[in-house]
This record gives structure tokens, C-alpha cells and sequence, in this order.
């Protein structure tokens, strides 16, 4: 069985993944409108406060959710759920950086077996270091059965 | 009903119920913007090849109608945070609707909370959560 604690002791609140973007105003549109967003801050890029919706800064999490050395626990990880924090406006044309750790790991017992869950937590910079926003992935592993 | 500030809230308030555009055509267009490209978003027999039961819903576009609906309660309202569990696959072209209500007001901070269930036409629960919603103040 795997050791949680030693997981997170090993793991949790370490930096193993840093990317820079930069959003294109146009596939911000199409994600707000076929989300069904209306407003113009979203959907118009000559909007003085035109900026992503969070569906859109949820998608700049995706890619390599774990350390490159977190053991093998079972099955491939399935996506449980996504959370956004916003703390300033995410913009199109500006470079922004991700740093990605792990947050938290634990894990959930059910008549299947025990379930690990893994939260990975991508905050978003701009150019200027100020802090725009927090997603975090929630990633779901049915542990592999030791018999 | 559509509301306009914090005094227009009650506790325990149904958002109007939101029917999303999950059109297999949709979904693709979405699908590509995120860089999603692959059978599984775009086609419902590339997607049974894989072993889903139809092209996918991408999680992330529940979220995106998530927020549209409470951006459709309050043309002002400000999504701090929001939180979505994937419960169960969406499947593209299959109809869905956006359940909401008010589980929390703050008054001083201006902000509420709100339970938000995402459904299929069988009552089934696909995607659920939360979000923490700023408002504008009466006056």
C-alpha cells in the first residue's frame, strides 16, 4: 500500500514544471462563445477588459501533471474536477508563466479499492510577476491491488 | 429570475436552469481552441473506438457553461473561484441543463456562494460544484 505521508513529504510544494504562454485573443473568443458567454469582456477583443474566461485558463494546466519521478501507483490517472482562483484579469498578447507543484495528495476508500487523489496547482504569472490566477487538477488513480 | 446586486439575492435561490450548446460541432470548435485536437472531442465513431460511448464533452467546457450560467443570472456578477468535479462522461449532441442555487451570502464581502449541478436529459449528474461569486452592493 502506498505510503501517503511519505508522498507528501517527498513531493508537495515543489516546483517540477514551468511554461510560458501567450493567449491568442481569437481561440479566447471561440472557448467564451461555445462555452455560451455573451458578455463582451469575454466574447469582444477590443473590450477594454477583455480577458479569458475560466474554462480558458483552466486548459493552460494541461500537460504533465506529475514529478518525473512520482512512482507508478496503478491505473493512468483519470481527471477528476478542475478548480480556477482569479485574482486579476488573464489577457490575450502578454507572455505568462505557469509554475506547477503538487498541492495535496490523499486518498479515499471505497468498495473498489482505495482511490489516490492528487492535486496538481498551476499559478499563473505575467510579465511583471504579478499572481492572476490558481488551477488546480485533480488527477484520480485506483490504486493497483497488492494480492 | 436575472438579479442585478446582492440585495437582489435570496438564500436557497434557484439561478434560472441554462441549456448549454453541446453540439458535436461546438464542442469541436472548443476543443480545438484549448489545442484538444484528437478522435475522442470530434467524432462520435473515433470516440467508440476508443471505448467511449460518444465523442466527449471536454470537462473544462462544463465549467465554461458553469460560469455562462451565472454570468446569465447577473450580467455584473464576477467569478472568483469555481470549483468542478467530473462525475461521469459528457457526451456531445446529447442535451444538458445547469441547475444552481444559493447556498451562502456574505454581505460584508459581497459575495456568495453557489451549488451548481450540470445534468443530462436522464437526470443524471455529469459535472457538479461550487462557486464563490462577487456581486455588485445595492446602491
Amino acid at each position: 500500500m502506498v505510503d501517503i505521508d511519505a508522498l507528501k513529504q517527498q513531493f508537495l510544494n515543489k516546483d517540477f514544471d514551468s511554461k510560458t504562454f501567450v493567449l491568442d485573443a481569437n481561440k479566447m473568443v471561440t472557448v467564451a462563445q461555445a462555452s455560451g458567454e455573451s458578455r463582451p469582456e469575454f466574447t469582444d477583443p477590443d473590450h477594454p477588459s477583455f480577458q479569458a474566461v475560466p474554462a480558458f485558463i483552466c486548459s493552460l494546466a494541461s500537460g504533465r501533471h506529475l514529478p518525473i519521478d512520482f512512482p507508478a501507483l496503478g491505473g493512468l490517472p483519470m481527471d477528476g474536477g478542475k478548480a480556477v482562483t482569479r485574482h486579476a484579469p488573464v489577457r490575450a498578447g502578454t507572455p505568462l508563466t505557469g509554475h506547477t507543484h503538487l498541492a495535496d495528495i490523499y486518498d479515499k476508500k471505497g468498495r473498489s479499492g482505495r482511490m489516490i487523489l492528487i492535486v496538481a496547482r498551476m499559478e499563473l504569472f505575467d510579465d511583471k510577476q504579478n499572481h492572476l490566477a490558481t488551477t488546480d487538477s485533480r488527477m484520480v488513480i485506483r490504486e493497483k491491488s497488492s494480492t | 429570475m436575472s438579479i442585478q446586486t446582492l440585495a437582489d439575492v435570496e438564500f436557497g435561490e434557484q439561478l434560472p436552469t441554462f441549456t448549454p450548446d453541446t453540439s458535436l460541432n461546438t464542442v469541436r470548435k472548443f476543443a480545438h481552441a484549448v489545442g484538444w485536437q484528437g478522435g475522442r472531442f470530434e467524432d462520435h465513431e473515433r470516440a467508440r473506438k476508443e471505448g467511449f460511448p460518444g465523442a466527449l464533452v471536454p470537462g473544462i467546457m462544463g465549467m465554461g457553461f458553469l460560469t455562462s450560467t451565472v454570468h446569465q443570472w447577473c450580467a455584473d456578477a464576477h467569478v472568483e473561484q469555481i470549483d468542478t468535479v467530473f462525475r461521469a462522461p459528457m457526451i456531445a449532441d446529447e442535451p444538458c441543463f445547469i441547475e444552481a442555487v444559493v447556498t451562502d451570502i456574505d454581505e460584508e464581502r459581497s459575495l456568495v456562494e453557489l451549488d451548481m449541478t450540470l445534468k443530462n436529459n436522464l437526470d443524471e449528474t455529469r459535472v457538479f460544484g461550487t462557486a464563490r461569486v462577487r456581486l455588485p452592493k445595492a446602491g
